[in-house]
This record gives C-alpha cells, sequence and structure tokens, in this order.
C-alpha cells in the first residue's frame, strides 16, 4: 500500500458521493469558464498591431452625427497620417433576415486597402472591386455562412438610408477582429442616396505608434470651431467605447460567475466537511499511531484537491471541448463571432478549482489537529 | 541489583474541568511496570483508569507528574516528537477495534509502517509476520466487514505488534466479543508478555480478563489502591 493510495480509497470510499461532488465541481466550471468567455467575447478590445496604428474620426456631437466630405483634403495632409478612409455605415437588411449577422460599410477601397493592412485578400480580387464601383468584399466568415461566391449578387435592403444595394461579391478577406464584415464603394452609397456630401467616420492610420498621440491631437485642433468638430480616438478605445455598452450586461454576468464560485465553494466545503466528519475517530486512531498533524492535513488536503481537481478537468476541459465544436456563431444567430475557450480562461478556472481545493480542507484539518486523540476516540462513527 | 522499570509513573494528576468544576481524574499516581509485565488496570467507570493509560500511552497530557517510559518524559515531548514517539514505542488495541474500513486487513496492519523507512518489500515482511502472530494469514485480503468481531481484534493487535513497540496497551479489548473470541485476544496478549517480553498494559471490568495478566492494579477515585 502506498499513501496515494490510501488517499485514492478514502476519497472513493462513498463512491456515490464523491462522484456527485466531482460532478458538482464540475458543471460548476463548466458554468464559470462558459460565463468568462461570454464576458471575453463581449468585451474582447482589437489587440492587432494594425488597430493600434489606427484612429477612429467621429462627430465631437456624437457617433451618429455625419462629418463632411471636404474634411478629407485637410486629414491627408497631417503630419504623421499615412491613409484616410471615408467609413459610413449601412445598416441594411440581407434577405428576409430580421438580424443580419454582419455590417456593411460604405468605404474608398484604395484608401481601405491602406489603412487596414492586415486583412489577407488576394490581390486580383482586390483590384477587381476596386474597377467595380457596385462591387464589394465581403469577409470569409459571412461568405462561409450564407453560402455565397465570387460573383453572387449580394441585396441589401436599406433601413435608415433611402436606397438599396445590389453588390456584386468581387472578393472576400480574412485576418481582421471581425472577418464578417461587408465593404463597398462609398461613391455607389453616393450615387443612391443622393450624394449628401457627408461620410459616416473617418479611419486613419499612422505612421508608428510613437505619433499616435500627436496626430489624435493634431486632428481634433484641426476641425475646432468648425460646423463639424471631431473627435479622434484610437480604434482600441472607439471599440472600447462600444464595449461600455455592455457594462451592466458584464456586470451581470461577472455577478452569476461570483455566485456559482461562492456555491461551488459553500457546495465543496460542506462535502469534505461531512466526509471528514464522518472519520473523526479513524483520523484519532491515525492521529494515535503516530500520524502528525501536518501528515493528516496532507491527507485531508490532497483528497479535497484531488477531488477539486478531477471536477476541474472534466469541467474545464469539457467547456472547451464543447464549445470548441459548436457552431456558436449559427446557434447565436450570428450574435458570436467566436467562442474560444482560450488558455488564459482555462488557467482561471484551474485556480478556481485548486483554491476551492485547498480552502475546503482547511476547515475540516483545523478540526482535526484541534481535537485530540482521546476526544477523537470519543466521537461516535 | 534493581531492574529499572520500562515504564515509571511519578506523582501523575490528571484534572479536568467541565463546566466550572474541577474534576480529578487521577490524583497523584505513582507506579513502576517492568519490561514483560502485563498490568491489569482495574476499577470501576470514573476510577481513572482509562486515564492513567492513556497517558501512559502519550495520547493524553498530564496535569502534573512524570511518565518515563525507558527514561523518557514522555510529558515533555511535543505533539511531533509524541507522534513519532507513539509510532515507534506503543501498539493501541481498542475496544471497539477502529480498523479503517476501506482497506484490507494487510493494509490496516501496514498503516503505522507508512511511517517508517522501511522498504515496501520490507512492510509487507513484517506485516505477513505480524498477521501470521495473530493466526490470521488467510485473512489478509479481507476487509474489516469480512471479518468477524474476534478477528478484527486480532488485526488490531496485529497492527499493534507490527512495528514491535516496547508497549502494548489496550482498552478494554474484549468488551465487544465473545467469550471465545475473548479468550483468544486475551491468549495472543498473555502470549506476548510471556513469550516475546513485551510489556502489555490492559484495561477491563472482567475479572475474567483481568486473570490473564500478570500483575493487577486497583484505581478508584483516581487512585491506585491495590
Amino acid at each position: 500500500m502506498t499513501i496515494a493510495g490510501f488517499i485514492t480509497k478514502n476519497a472513493l470510499r462513498n463512491r456515490r458521493r464523491a462522484l456527485l461532488s466531482v460532478g458538482s465541481v464540475a458543471v460548476s466550471l463548466f458554468l464559470l469558464v462558459t460565463l468568462m468567455t461570454l464576458v471575453r467575447e463581449l468585451t474582447i478590445p482589437p489587440e492587432d498591431i494594425g488597430a493600434s496604428l489606427r484612429l477612429v474620426v467621429r462627430n465631437k456631437v456624437s457617433l451618429a452625427q455625419p462629418l463632411p466630405w471636404k474634411q478629407i483634403t485637410q486629414l491627408d495632409k497631417i503630419p504623421g497620417v499615412m491613409a484616410v478612409t471615408p467609413f459610413t455605415f449601412f445598416g441594411g437588411n440581407y434577405k428576409d433576415l430580421k438580424v443580419t449577422s454582419f455590417a456593411q460599410f460604405a468605404v474608398d477601397p484604395v484608401r481601405f486597402t491602406n489603412v487596414f493592412v492586415e486583412n489577407r485578400s488576394s490581390k486580383e480580387q482586390i483590384e477587381a472591386w476596386i474597377k467595380n464601383k457596385a462591387g464589394c468584399l465581403v469577409g470569409a466568415d459571412t461568405m462561409r455562412r450564407y453560402d455565397m461566391k465570387i460573383g453572387d449578387t449580394l441585396k441589401l435592403t436599406g433601413t435608415f438610408y433611402p436606397c438599396d444595394l445590389e453588390l456584386k461579391i468581387e472578393g472576400t478577406y480574412k485576418g481582421s477582429v471581425d472577418d464578417r464584415t461587408v465593404f463597398f464603394h462609398h461613391k455607389y452609397l453616393d450615387e443612391l442616396s443622393g450624394d449628401l456630401g457627408t461620410v459616416g467616420t473617418w479611419w486613419v492610420r499612422v505612421a508608428s505608434a510613437e505619433v499616435v498621440p500627436e496626430v489624435r491631437k493634431q486632428i481634433n485642433q484641426t476641425f475646432e470651431n468648425t460646423s463639424a468638430s471631431v473627435s479622434a480616438e484610437t480604434e482600441r478605445s472607439f471599440q472600447m467605447s462600444f464595449v461600455s455598452m455592455w457594462g451592466n450586461i458584464k456586470v451581470l454576468i461577472e455577478s452569476i460567475s461570483s455566485v456559482v464560485v461562492f456555491t461551488l465553494m459553500l457546495v465543496t466545503v460542506s462535502t469534505m466537511s461531512m466526509a471528514i466528519r464522518e472519520r473523526f475517530r479513524e483520523l484519532a486512531i491515525l492521529k494515535a499511531i503516530g500520524f502528525r498533524r501536518r501528515e493528516i492535513f496532507a491527507f485531508i488536503l490532497a483528497e479535497s484537491f484531488g477531488l477539486a481537481a478531477l471536477g476541474g478537468v472534466i469541467g474545464i476541459g469539457g467547456a472547451a471541448l464543447f464549445w470548441g465544436l459548436l457552431d456558436v456563431q449559427k446557434l447565436s444567430n450570428g450574435f458570436l463571432v467566436y467562442f474560444e475557450v482560450v488558455p488564459r480562461t482555462m488557467a482561471r478556472a484551474a485556480v478556481v478549482a485548486a483554491v476551492l481545493g485547498v480552502v475546503s480542507a482547511i476547515g475540516p484539518s483545523l478540526s482535526v489537529a484541534q481535537t485530540s486523540v482521546v476526544e477523537g476516540l470519543k466521537t461516535l462513527d | 541489583m534493581a531492574i529499572e522499570p520500562i515504564v515509571e509513573v511519578r506523582e501523575l494528576s490528571k484534572v479536568y474541568l467541565q463546566g466550572e468544576t474541577n474534576v480529578v481524574a487521577l490524583n497523584r499516581v505513582s507506579v513502576g511496570i517492568q519490561a514483560g509485565e502485563f498490568v491489569v488496570l482495574m476499577g470501576p467507570s470514573g476510577s481513572g483508569k482509562s486515564t492513567l493509560l492513556h497517558l501512559i500511552a502519550g495520547i493524553d497530557r498530564p496535569t502534573s507528574g512524570q511518565v518515563l517510559v525507558r527514561g523518557i518524559n514522555v510529558a515533555n515531548l511535543n505533539e511531533s516528537a509524541l507522534a513519532e514517539w507513539r509510532n515507534r514505542n506503543v501498539g493501541f488495541v481498542f475496544q471497539s477495534f477502529n480498523l479503517i474500513p476501506v482497506l484490507t486487513a494487510a493494509e490496516n496492519v501496514e498503516l503505522p509502517l507508512l511511517l517508517t523507512s522501511l522498504s515496501s518489500r520490507q512492510r509487507r515482511e513484517h506485516v505477513a509476520a505480524a498477521l501470521d502472530l495473530v493466526g490470521l494469514t488467510e485473512r489478509a485480503k479481507h476487509l474489516p466487514r469480512q471479518l468477524s468481531g474476534g478477528q478484527e481484534q486480532r488485526v488490531a493487535i496485529a497492527r499493534a505488534l507490527v512495528t514491535d513497540p516496547l508497549l502494548v496497551v489496550a482498552d478494554e479489548p474484549t468488551g465487544n466479543l465473545d467469550s471465545k473470541s475473548a479468550t483468544d485476544v486475551l491468549t495472543i496478549l498473555q502470549s506476548l508478555s510471556r513469550e516475546a517480553n513485551k510489556t502489555v498494559i490492559m484495561v477491563t471490568h472482567d475479572p475474567k480478563a483481568a486473570a490473564f495478566g500478570s500483575r493487577q492494579l486497583h484505581l478508584e477515585k483516581g487512585e491506585i489502591v491495590a
């Protein structure tokens, strides 16, 4: 017999309880990983190098207020600005879908490719898109989801623009933070909407990260006290302002996660306490025959930690496997593009499991340590 | 030349606090026990016999006085040293056997050896010898619930002997046994004393059981009266 064998036999002496304990830890950690992943997916800001070099310029009053086309000439002249593209949200509906899972933006194709340098697309497709005013570039996820092919016609019904779009898919791209979006010519939108002479936002690529603050300051100053004052911010902070709209939901999910962890803690502490209480007399015998407090604590800790770890492996591994196999984009009707259980989330859940294992061993261990052999022997089985 | 006693109890007292009242369980008891003796502690309930046994075995602390076992004052050892001392020097036999239910007879006997530096093979040899001594070689792989009460108590004796301790302490070891099993257990304890020169200290109420001992000590109200 080995010490490990002894601990295992003790842990499995009541198989049903051990199974239920492991099951409760596994289910709770599955839920925790799912909630943490959901929060991450809702709040993740773009972190690629391209995003750190891009500025988003919007109307200072609000994002809904347009900006005049003529600003582009002044933006081009600001030192440190490498490329500028108009970026206007169309918000059309695809086919008879109630909720269209992909956004559509009107851009200047040539300028666009200079601003979004990390997008991966074939040179021929980009050239074809540039040449065709009614052409569009569709993200790889949207192509796959709706079974679209190059050359297909993409019809979008305008919601707040008084026009519908009939676009020819000239190319596709991937490698961006969201490979769902459709991009088309701003000129095409201008033609259909009666050339309003406005854009939604400007997206600007800056020469280097060092000059980002200065360029941002320059842009804001250039249009200060004009009819269309602007607010320039980094793409990351721009996206985070959208994320902040999720604030309450984030707090809600995090609150639920905390409750899950707390409840799990109560369940495991209670289970371990019961398991040890039943063995109080046996533990007194172990002390009598020479096992020291620290060895008894190690037994209890190993047992508690082992059950929590096994539950953790099943729950965390199960969550990674389950969400990895599931098409979350389809399941969420396009609300979530990805639902990736990343190693960081798994590590955080593993820490929760480890803490659980340790905390639930402390109470029973203290109780055993404080009880003398004679008192322990007097307890009823 | 006088032989030094293996256990020397000097002016040993134990006072419990019950509510706000001090209860004297043992009052300045002194006694010496020689190696190989089979000492039986007798007396009515509350006379202090179990307390004296617990103090000699180092599972309880005295209020005052000394317990010297081979010259070592057990009361002076700290918690950790006392645990180690018990493992090396004391074998316990309890009234309700106290075997670990998930371990086989052999594993129960092996338990105290897990604290020693013996190899797995050496441990197995010691366990086999101990089980052979109590006549349970055939039951080595049985769980406690598959054994009779008498067999369980013999496994407990094997567990008490496996570390080759100086003292074997037994607290009412026949209290839960039928007369046949009780006689078997007492015979083993007696032979340990007579043939293996082990010092056995046993608490019992039963005069028939006491008759197996080489010396009887009667306690009343925390004092040795005979």
